[in-house]
């Protein structure tokens, strides 16, 4: 079995809140990525067997979203928003300083930068970025320097 | 010059702060005397007249009156739903979000007066993956006002039941749209439905269901505790009435979310005085009303007020109102390439055109910018854009073409002396 015992419970719970079952597929999905990070094959299976839909139905989303992750990955991702309003207040240069601040463990395979075109909803507080699910924003000078010691001490 | 207005904020009355309203604060302020007098003294029908009258538009970006929308639902019984969207990614926009982590409250009671006024027993409240603070104070609070009786089985001693679900997204733009929105929560790939049927008729389970954004919602409860006569005291009505929320981005020096009545100022206002002028005291090269979904405003423009009617007339649409500003300083064809960008990554890829035009447009754009652009491709880009506006299924593909006609149109000598100079004139930011 892919997915831990806990997490096997907590889709079986999904799947009876909801007035049809296949409503769970989505959140069981994150339920099951949360066991290792992402989405493996049989991980997938495992929860559209749980929810009961067909293997295709459940790989059809993984696929789909942004946010599930049918490849493994570093455990720290960040992720820039390039965005208009971003862009316009300097997210280029923080992925700049944050590719180099960052170089030793991004070479490592430990963290992974990414830039996106995607509006994450603070553009008033440009730029900003994703630190795995958690928002970091205004990211002035000092900002940057604070997100790498950061990310840097983990 | 400053627009000195006497305006308190209904929907977001503690401006600046960042923690949530508790249940006991938004009840010491009148929260929650909306719902009771719904479920005391006012028929479902009743609740419908009243936000009728009240002339409330949707907020989440098209503007469809919110009464005549909750009483398309058919009055047989059986269950109906609704749908509440908070997915909120259209870039420049993020009120729905200042909403639900500040003002919890008053959206859970907006969501409970639609349920009321429809007969729906269970909403859904659709929020993106990425707001996961926003989605946890929303559980929080609706756990809070459950455990006060106000929602679950016998809301307020009254026979009436609504339940609260917040189903939290995972990443596409598209779930925005109301019908992909359904295809999300049905646990299918979230395309586009064509219609009709309409989800008034069949929605979410194939039952009717009403789809409202998080500030249309949020508009409620002031509107059946205070009237309908009240809430036309506010903005200009009959066609813009009431107060909304303006999203302000880019080169501003106080960037942030104002709230105002409809109609009351002008774009130039909202930039100078509530978002305290251009960075460097530059000049406005041009600002975008409804995110990147609607053509760009040049300078010419700002004396436009910020209402539905007159954002349409200078020759875009107020949508959401998120205005993003773009400076002197800013280069078009890259504003116009990075707006592309995000409409080829959130295309769902339904229809071809769309899903193999955005890709198209982004490339030619690309290297327009990069200096690499030949004298044809300008017409090429329009041509490329009549093939996808209009003969796709949803409003997704037309708001694709607008950042390429609308600055191609509007600014055409930037982009000829991008293709001349064989090089972006502008410095890199
Ligand atoms: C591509 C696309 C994305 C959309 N995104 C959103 C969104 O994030 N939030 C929203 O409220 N409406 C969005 N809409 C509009 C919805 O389809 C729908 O009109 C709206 O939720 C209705 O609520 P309202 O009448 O209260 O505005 C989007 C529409 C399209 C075509
Ligand atoms: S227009 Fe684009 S986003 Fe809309 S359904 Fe077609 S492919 Fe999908
Ligand atoms: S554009 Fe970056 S968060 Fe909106």
């Amino acid at each position: 079995m892919a997915l831990s015992e806990q997490t096997r419970a907590a889709i079986d719970q999904l799947v009876a809140r909801y007035p049809e079952r296949r409503t769970a597929l989505l959140p069981a999905l994150k339920l099951a990525q949360a066991d290792a990070g992402w989405l493996p094959p049989e991980a997938i299976a495992e929860a559209a067997d749980l929810v009961g839909v067909p293997h295709s139905a459940a790989l059809e989303l993984a696929a789909f979203y942004t946010m599930l992750r049918t490849e493994p990955g570093p455990p720290t991702r960040v992720v820039v928003c390039a965005q208009l309003p971003c862009a316009l207040r300097g997210a280029e240069g923080l992925i700049r300083e944050l590719t180099h601040g960052l170089a030793a463990q991004i070479a490592a395979g430990s963290v992974e930068v990414e830039r996106t075109a995607e509006c994450f909803g603070a553009c008033h507080r440009a730029p900003m970025a994703r630190l795995n699910d958690a928002y970091r924003e205004n990211l002035d000078a000092d900002g940057r320097q604070r997100l790498i010691a950061e990310i840097a001490g983990q | 010059m400053t627009v000195a207005l006497d305006y308190a904020p209904v929907l977001l009355p503690h401006p600046g702060r960042r923690t949530p309203v508790s249940l006991t604060e938004y009840r010491a302020d009148d929260g929650y005397a909306g719902w009771a007098k719904a479920l005391k003294t006012m028929t479902p029908e009743e609740v419908v007249e009243q936000v009728k009258a009240s002339g409330l538009r949707g907020r989440g970006g098209a503007g469809f009156p919110t009464g005549n929308k909750w009483g398309f639902i058919p009055k047989a019984v059986g269950a109906k739903y609704v749908a509440v969207n908070a997915d909120e990614s259209e870039p420049g926009t993020f009120k729905d979000r200042e909403l639900i982590e500040v003002e919890p409250h008053r959206v859970i009671e907006g969501v409970a007066l639609c349920c009321y006024a429809i007969g729906a027993e269970t909403a859904f409240i659709y929020i993106r993956g990425e707001y996961v603070e926003a989605a946890d104070r929303l559980e929080a609070a609706i756990a809070e006002a459950e455990a006060a009786g106000l929602l679950g089985q016998g809301c307020l001693g009254t026979s009436v039941n609504v339940r609260m679900l917040v189903f939290r997204g995972a990443g596409a733009y598209i779930c925005g749209e109301e019908t992909a929105l359904l295809e999300s929560l049905e646990g299918r790939r979230p395309m586009p439905r064509s219609r009709p049927p309409f989800p008034a008729v069949e929605g979410l389970y194939r039952r009717p269901t009403v789809i409202n954004n998080v500030e249309t919602l949020a508009n409620v409860p002031a509107i059946i505790d205070r009237g309908s006569g009240w809430y036309n005291s506010i903005g200009t009505p009959p066609r813009n009435s009431g107060p909304k929320i303006f999203c302000l981005s880019g080169r501003v020096n106080r960037p942030g979310n104002y709230e105002l009545p409809l109609g009351a100022v002008t774009i130039r206002e909202l930039i100078d005085d509530y978002g305290k002028g251009v960075i460097g005291g530059k000049a406005v090269k041009g600002v975008l009303t409804a995110g990147v979904s609607a053509p760009i405003l040049t300078a010419d423009k700002l004396d436009t007020k910020l209402d539905y009617d007159s954002v349409q007339a200078a020759g875009s649409m107020l949508g959401s109102a998120s205005l993003i500003v773009l400076d002197e300083d800013t280069c078009i064809v890259r504003a116009a390439t990075l707006m592309e960008e995000f409409f080829r990554h959130e295309s769902c890829g339904k229809c071809t055109p769309c899903r193999e035009g955005t890709s198209w447009l982004f490339k030619i754009l690309s290297r327009i910018e990069n200096g690499r652009g030949a004298p044809a491709d300008l017409e090429l880009l329009l041509s490329l854009s009549g093939e996808i506006s209009g003969k796709v299924l949803c409003a997704l593909g037309d708001f694709a073409t607008s950042p390429v006609v609308a600055t191609i149109k509007q600014y055409r000598a930037e982009y000829e002396r991008h293709i001349e100079d064989g090089k972006c004139p502008f410095a890199p930011w």
